[in-house]
């Protein structure tokens, strides 16, 4: 039409219909996908074996402001429930001690995910070739920002309004001392973000979270509210609502792949790799925090497990990309076997080597040793006897000078870490899958815990090269070690960790650690 | 009682359980320190909630200066190069984790302005057609400055956006990881809204194109924008140094090029075409662009120039830079100047005098602002010169 004929007809339409006009999110949206254009050096930074499709759409279809109007009403709901009803029933201080120890851990390593969550959607971002797609991570990366200061905001509320501060203050300093946290920087940071993107793509959308969000964070509320803990499912119930998009993130860089001839070739070895590692974390780590981290229990890990991973995910959900050529991962059966024993065996390392965490452990009562050999037969005689042992030699009071890790060494149970997981595990001591493979390459000896883990070494030993604890720790003293990662509270003497959530019980200092005199050794020097 | 609820117990509501937390809670707080990254530096007097949120969640190990971790990455790339590396950028800092956003944005403040505007954009918008506003444009102005140059603008600002993705990958610093982020959302946000207002025009006015092929075209193949396209693709793809990016895209090229555009062009120029829509959007790129100015000068003056150990080097560094970028947006600029000879000349507004005095301000804030404070020397009068010499 020409200029003056479209004013014309402008300014006619207005005479006849006023009616208040705006535009819509999807009418922006739709022409996203056309507001790229080709140029000769258009390519990712980030390199990938996959092509992806240059079509490719997303399903969420936001523009930035809609983004922005949508987290907001949530934000308000959500922030609106801590800072009002909660605090004003004192709900912080209405959290059974074992549970309020756990959000410690829980809340800060779920941070760092969502964290490197961050770069991953990044790179994500900039591999993708259609505005679309590019468009779906880039609200990720948003969110995973929202998430970062969410789990902030619960270490921070149960740190102001809470019964036990130490921890819940300082985690992002003192997290680095303890045998969970490499192990968690795996899963959580570097394999979100350090790889082919694709290959991080799956580790983060396809495993971590249409997998593990689902106990990580949905199960966890149900425990959490059992507990007394209001705060969490307040906080977490609202990250997942964005989770679902980044599952459809995960959904999509299948679909903008499944045509190129590189996905049949590497595809399942890819997720099998992905699942493995996150598995090897998460399975074990996850049930020790439900389970030996609560007072009142939910369920036991196994049925939460089998029901999340294995049905849900591994049936389902893998089901359904199916028709993409993905399958279930082989390792699936091996982490099944994992998801009965695995949280048990770690929790006897983790609590042997207590004085490194920044929250305090307990050991299972009589009554919890009950519900677990209900629940897990032949428990007790695996673990039940052990803590009586510890218990009876004075674990929990700073004047027993006893240590759990001494039972360790007295009965020649050497722990090792997992060179590639970087998870703790004693092969001479254990009812789950580990068994010590050591394999030696450039002067350096490597303990594997399983063949998947040893395999992805084997193919390139240049990506696992990290230093373990008890290599960086070799020949210092307990206490230096806790002191120079700051893991202790205001008073410059006392533990943050501590062996007991007694509230009468008398809490360890540095001194009571120094007076063992217990000196780091690397077991595979040992060998 | 049974230790295994079910049925959705709570232990906050439920007599039986909350009768047991309690009695298990202890009597007094065991920690008298409240205050969560009580450890650190604050910007200001007190450490305050956007610092509590942010600060120190990057676990960078601590040969990554500001890192608080130890040791080396549990996983790297595909033939080890590690995850995070202080070879990613040739500026050098004492502390990566020190740039704070000045007006203390986390996410929940950034999203909640974000969601106000586009609130007050949908009942603007209501108003303005209610009104019959578009009556008053004038047609030129709308159908070939709006639909096409406007539209053609909106690359721009839609490949810087892009520009961020690899930063936000790698850059070395929380605060600067979320920073990045959002100064990137809110440049796709610009492109997007350029968009809006040309739906927008198509709902008002019948034979409006909204569609994108007329300025995609105008961006990619015409002469108006031929140098900002060079300029963007290159900050956007040839650019591996996020800090480089960073400083291509918000200390040179945006402040000049995209301030002419917006606030001198379309801002200042609007209203003489009876055009108060456009004003609308620009308003807001520049809002985003003054916050992002806060941002970046920060990363780069309050931080990298002002750092005890390596300030000389960043600031001699940004200079190497700014000879870099500086020649390739004055192209962008003097390309652009052809865009006024399509459209009909106001005599005070769009002659010769008014645009040297629209370039004059531009680059007096940008020497004020950007340049001063790395004692970056250029002959201002000389680049305009050479900008106005691409006036046809």
């Amino acid at each position: 039409m020409a200029i003056s004929a479209a004013t014309k007809a402008a300014t006619d339409a207005l005479a006849v219909n006023r009616a208040p006009v705006s535009v819509g999110a999807q009418e922006v949206h739709r022409w996203m996908q056309s507001f790229t254009w080709d140029f000769e050096k258009n390519r990712t930074k980030y390199s990938t074996k996959y092509k992806m499709a240059n079509d490719t759409k997303e399903q969420f279809k936001l523009i930035a402001k809609e983004y922005a109007r949508m987290e907001s009403v949530k934000d308000e709901r959500q922030f609106g429930s801590l800072q009002d009803v909660l605090t004003r029933v004192d709900a912080a201080n209405r959290v059974h001690p074992k549970w309020n120890e756990s959000m410690k851990v829980i809340s800060n390593f779920l941070e760092v995910g969502e964290y490197n969550a961050i770069a991953a959607t990044g790179m994500l971002w900039d591999s993708a070739t259609a505005p679309e797609q590019k468009n779906g991570y880039l609200g990720q990366v948003l969110d995973e920002i929202r998430h970062t200061n969410q789990c902030g905001y619960i270490n921070y509320y149960f740190a102001k309004q809470g019964q036990d501060a130490a921890g819940h203050n300082d985690a992002r300093r003192t997290r680095a001392i303890g045998p969970l946290w490499k192990g968690m920087k795996r899963v959580f940071s570097d394999g979100f973000i350090s790889g082919d993107a694709v290959e991080c793509s799956i580790n983060l959308q396809l495993v971590g979270e249409a997998c593990f969000t689902n106990p990580l964070i949905v199960a966890v509320t149900e425990w959490a509210s059992a507990n007394g803990d209001e705060m969490t499912p307040t906080v977490f119930l609202s990250i997942e609502t964005d989770e679902l998009r980044h599952m459809a993130n995960g959904y999509q860089t299948v679909v903008s792949i499944a045509n190129d001839a590189a996905a049949s070739k590497y595809l399942n070895t890819d997720l099998n790799n992905a699942f493995w590692t996150q598995q090897k974390y998460f399975t074990p780590v996850l049930g020790m925090m439900f389970e030996y981290g609560s007072h009142f229990k939910v369920e036991p890990w196994v049925k939460t497990w089998n029901r999340w991973v294995y049905e849900d995910w591994g049936g389902i959900w893998i089901g359904r990309l199916g028709k993409y050529g993905v399958k279930s991962p082989a390792s699936l059966r091996d982490a099944k076997k994992d998801a009965y024993w695995a949280h048990h065996d770690l929790f006897l390392i983790a609590y042997a080597l207590w004085p490194t965490g920044f929250f305090r452990l307990t050991l299972p009562t009589a009554q919890e040793a009950e519900w677990y050999e209900a629940n897990y037969p032949g428990w007790y005689d695996m673990y039940g006897k052990v803590y009586d042992e510890w218990r009876a030699r004075g674990c929990e009071d700073p004047n027993s000078g006893f240590l759990p890790l001494q039972w360790f060494i007295e009965n020649n149970h050497p722990i090792y870490i997992d060179r590639v997981s970087q998870v703790p595990f004693c092969p001479s001591y254990c009812k789950g899958a580990s068994t010590l493979r050591v394999l030696e390459f450039n002067g350096k000896k490597h303990s594997f815990s399983d063949q998947w883990g040893e395999r992805m070494w084997l193919s390139e030993p240049e990506r696992y090269e990290c230093q373990n604890i008890f290599e960086q720790y070799e020949g210092r003293e307990l206490s230096e070690v806790i002191a120079e990662g700051h893991g202790l509270r205001s008073d410059g003497k006392t533990l943050i960790s501590q062996p007991h959530t007694n509230k009468d019980g008398k809490m360890w200092t540095l001194d009571d650690i120094k007076k063992i005199n217990c000196v780091f050794s690397d077991p595979l020097k040992a060998l | 009682m049974s230790i295994e609820v079910s049925g959705g117990r709570r232990g906050l509501t439920d007599p039986a359980l909350a009768a047991i937390i309690l009695a298990a809670v202890p009597d007094q707080p065991l920690e008298t320190q409240r205050k969560m990254n009580y450890f650190m530096t604050p910007r200001g007097k007190r450490i305050n909630e956007y610092e509590v949120l942010c600060c120190y969640t990057q676990p960078t190990p601590d040969w990554i200066p500001g890192g608080l971790d130890w040791g080396d990455w549990t996983q790297k790339f595909h033939g080890g190069r590690p995850s995070w590396s202080n070879e990613s950028t040739e500026m050098r800092s004492s502390d990566w984790l020190k740039h704070r956003d000045p007006a203390f944005r986390w996410h929940a403040l950034y999203v909640k302005d974000k969601a106000e505007e586009w609130r007050y954009t949908d009942r603007f918008l209501r108003a303005y057609s209610a009104d019959g506003h578009v009556r008053s444009m004038d047609p030129v102005w709308r159908d070939e400055v709006l639909g096409d140059y406007l539209g053609a603008f909106g690359f721009s600002e839609y490949g810087l956006f892009n520009s961020h993705s690899s930063v936000v990958r790698d850059c070395l610093g929380d605060t600067l990881r979320m920073s990045s982020a959002m100064i990137g959302l809110d440049k796709v946000d610009n492109a997007q809204m350029i968009q809006m207002e040309r739906t927008f025009l198509a709902k008002l006015v019948p034979g409006f194109p909204e569609a994108t092929d007329i300025p995609k075209n105008e961006w990619t193949k015409g002469t108006i924008f031929k140098g900002s396209r060079e300029v963007v693709q290159q900050i956007w793809q040839e650019t591996y140094d996020w800090n480089e990016i960073l400083f291509s895209g918000h200390m040179v090229y945006d402040p000049l090029f995209g301030q002419f555009v917006r606030r001198e062009f379309f801002g200042r120029l609007s209203s003489y075409y009876g055009d108060s829509l456009t004003p609308f959007f620009i308003n807001q790129m520049q809002l985003y662009f003054s916050q992002t100015k806060g941002i970046t000068t920060d990363m780069f003056h309050t931080c990298l120039a002002a750092d005890g150990r390596f300030g000389a080097y960043n600031t001699r560094l940004m200079q190497v830079w700014a000879n870099k970028w500086l020649p390739r947006t004055i192209t962008a600029l003097k390309d652009f100047m052809g865009i006024f000879s399509k459209i009909p000349e106001i005599k005070g507004v769009s002659d010769k005098p008014a645009i040297e005095a629209a370039l004059n301000r531009v680059f007096d804030d940008w020497k004020h602002d950007f340049a001063d404070p790395i004692g970056y020397k250029t002959d201002t009068a000389a680049l305009i010169k050479t900008v106005l010499s691409g006036l046809k």
